[in-house]
């Protein structure tokens, strides 16, 4: 499903290149894998997940998804792929301060030009009954705890039904307890749902949950 | 497409967190809108103040002036010339010309007149019993001198309301009293009703007295009037009767020492002058708007900074260039929209109070272009940071704190 085939990133100054981030960079993962990618920090494990996130760009090389070359694209269309191909969690949760956590889960459909199989609002308030929030939907992302905070993270990176989960550190800002329901979480995505999902860590019993685990140092994997 | 009432709520929710700076962005707006639109008032004001002036004259009446009154659409120098050029002849001329209903010769004189109770420097205007018909003067008490007064040349006038108050303390008191004009004794027969006006070149008369021209010769020894008032049948023959009008007086005189005026062509050119001058005006009250669109365009490149971790987020979840820029300028607008509202009420309530001085009034126009004027402003000053915005790198936006 995803594939990076010589992936170089690089980064220049006047016009020589002074470091690599990532340096001939290779890997295939298939539809509903869980694969965790880790690293110590510096590793550059955040730059493959940004370019695996189409968040960024290789500076060589070709990532494909479904067999599709991504760096012809026009913006809009990889803006398309990110808002319906993947969903991203991240270690700083990143909900919008001024939206509501109905609002933010709600958020990505917003920015859908297609219509849409299901009603946004349902949908949200079911993920919210799933996660044990529903009391909290109108609540502001500043009045939850952690470990809320990155469900509702979850629950808005799966609103449109994505068939990628790129989780880069999710437990990293959260107490271990609610780590746990977070993996618990995160685990059922691929067994029951069948999603395929690419964890970032530095942590080795985080990096457990995943069958396979691709190792990166100094940008390259190892 | 992203909903429109989300974008709404964020950017209200952006003002109230930012309270002050809002106002402060919006009142660079508010003050430029104010400004115009009282200007634009103050303009309509004085336009309908004008042609109230000339409405009281009916559209059916001429007005034979010495000299050359307008040239080019504006006044030429002779236009205030009260010196007499017309005599008798050229009244009954104007009689004989096709579909003139009456005619009005008109002399001035002016002079010092003892009262019971005051004594004032007044204007009498001479002219026939027609005058009464052609300006549209009603009699409060009393009567309007007639043909026979003309004939009998009989030493009787009808005094203005303003100044019977003035000389005599009211309309009643000022009937049957004498009043001498130099050493001529004239009886007060009339009193009219306030007709309202004066000012910007038009006569107040409300302060003038009215007499029969052939009394009024006493005064005028070569019988030479200075304006004859014309009344046609109906507005669709005014151009005719003026044509008529020409011919006749061209065999008398020289083209440049007669003009024929139409009083509703002396509002468009007393118009146009006027409309020029507010324009100007709304045109330097238009450069504080500008000066307004600045402010906006600066608190949105500090908005956009403060928040690019925002605009990063939203990327990640798949908004295209165009939703942040939307998003942008939807707040730009608004935020220039609510400064042009706001200056639009301030106007109003201050029109309010000048209206009790000064028929100045805002129309649906003015409200039209005030509001749609702020927006435009909003949307020009705010496309810049907008895209800023929107071609922010999502990575590096999101790594932004």
């Amino acid at each position: 499903m995803i594939k990076l085939q010589n992936v170089n990133k690089s980064y220049r100054l006047d016009n020589e290149i002074i470091f690599y981030a990532l340096k001939n960079i290779n890997i295939r993962i298939e539809a509903g894998e869980f694969c965790s990618i880790m690293g110590p920090s510096g590793s550059g494990k955040s730059t493959l997940m940004h370019i695996i996130g189409l968040l960024d760009k290789p500076s060589s090389g070709k990532v494909f998804l479904d067999n599709q070359e991504i760096s012809n694209l026009e913006d809009d269309e990889i803006s398309r792929l990110r808002n319906e191909f993947t969903g991203f969690v991240f270690q700083q949760f990143n909900l919008i301060p001024k939206l509501t956590v109905l609002e933010n889960i709600i958020l990505p459909a917003f920015y859908c030009r297609k219509s849409l199989s299901f009603e946004p609002k349902e949908k949200a308030l079911e993920l919210l009954r799933r996660f044990g929030l529903e009391e909290k939907k109108n609540s502001y992302p500043n009045k939850l705890s952690g470990g809320q905070q990155q469900r509702v993270a979850i629950a808005r990176a799966l609103i449109m039904n994505p068939r990628l989960i790129l989780a880069d550190e999710p437990t990293g800002n959260i107490d271990s307890r609610s780590g746990r329901e977070v993996m618990k979480l995160i685990d059922d995505l691929n067994h029951k749902e069948k999603i395929t999902v690419i964890l970032v860590t530095h942590d080795l019993d985080i990096a457990k949950h995943a069958k396979r685990t691709i190792k990166i140092k100094d940008g390259q994997i190892i | 497409m992203i909903n429109l009432a989300i974008v709404f709520k964020e950017g209200l929710a952006d003002f109230s967190r930012n309270k002050l700076r809002t106002f402060l962005t919006s009142l660079g707006i508010l003050i430029g809108v104010f400004a115009v639109v009282i200007l634009m008032a103050l303009g309509l004001g004085l336009k309908k103040y004008i042609s109230d002036q000339f409405e009281s004259l009916g559209n059916n009446t001429i007005f034979l002036v010495p000299g050359r009154i307008l040239s080019g659409g504006g006044f030429s120098g002779s236009a205030s010339s009260f010196t007499g050029t017309f005599d008798n002849k050229d009244v009954d001329k104007l009689k004989r010309i096709d579909n003139v209903v009456s005619t009005a010769p008109l002399t001035l004189k002016s002079a010092n007149a003892q009262g019971t109770i005051d004594e004032e420097f007044i204007d009498v205007m001479f002219s026939s019993e027609a005058i009464q018909d052609l300006m549209g003067f009603e009699v409060d008490v009393g009567r309007f001198f007639d043909k026979t007064d003309l004939t009998k040349r009989a030493k009787v006038i009808v005094s203005g309301p303003k100044i019977a108050e003035k000389l005599f303390g009211g309309n009643q008191e000022a009937i049957g009293k004498k009043i001498r004009i130099e050493d001529v004794r004239f009886t007060i027969i009339g009193v009219i009703k306030s007709k309202g006006g004066g000012g910007f070149g038009g006569f107040d008369y409300d302060n003038y007295m009215f007499g029969p021209y052939t009394t009024g010769y006493i005064f005028n020894p070569e019988k030479k009037f200075f304006r004859i008032a014309v009344k046609t049948k109906g507005e669709q023959y005014v151009s005719q009767v003026k044509e008529d009008i020409k011919q006749e007086f061209l065999k008398r005189y020289d083209e440049e020492n007669f003009s024929i005026v139409e009083p509703t062509e002396l509002m468009s050119a007393v118009n146009s002058i006027f409309n020029i001058f507010n324009l100007v005006l709304v045109a330097i009250a238009a450069v504080s708007l500008v000066v307004g669109g600045i402010g906006i365009m600066n608190i949105m490149y500090v908005t956009v900074s403060d928040r690019t971790k925002e605009v990063g987020i939203r990327r990640a979840l798949g908004a295209q260039k165009s939703d942040i820029m939307y998003q942008f300028l939807t707040e730009s607008v608004l935020l220039s929209f609510v400064g042009g509202f706001l200056g639009l009420a301030l106007a109003y309530v201050a029109v309010f109070f000048i209206s009790r001085y000064f028929p100045a009034y805002i129309d649906l126009v003015t409200v039209a272009i005030s509001l749609s004027v702020s927006s435009f402003i909003g949307i020009t000053f705010g496309v810049f940071p907008a895209r800023k915005a929107a071609n922010l790198e999502p990575v590096e936006a999101m790594r932004y704190e």
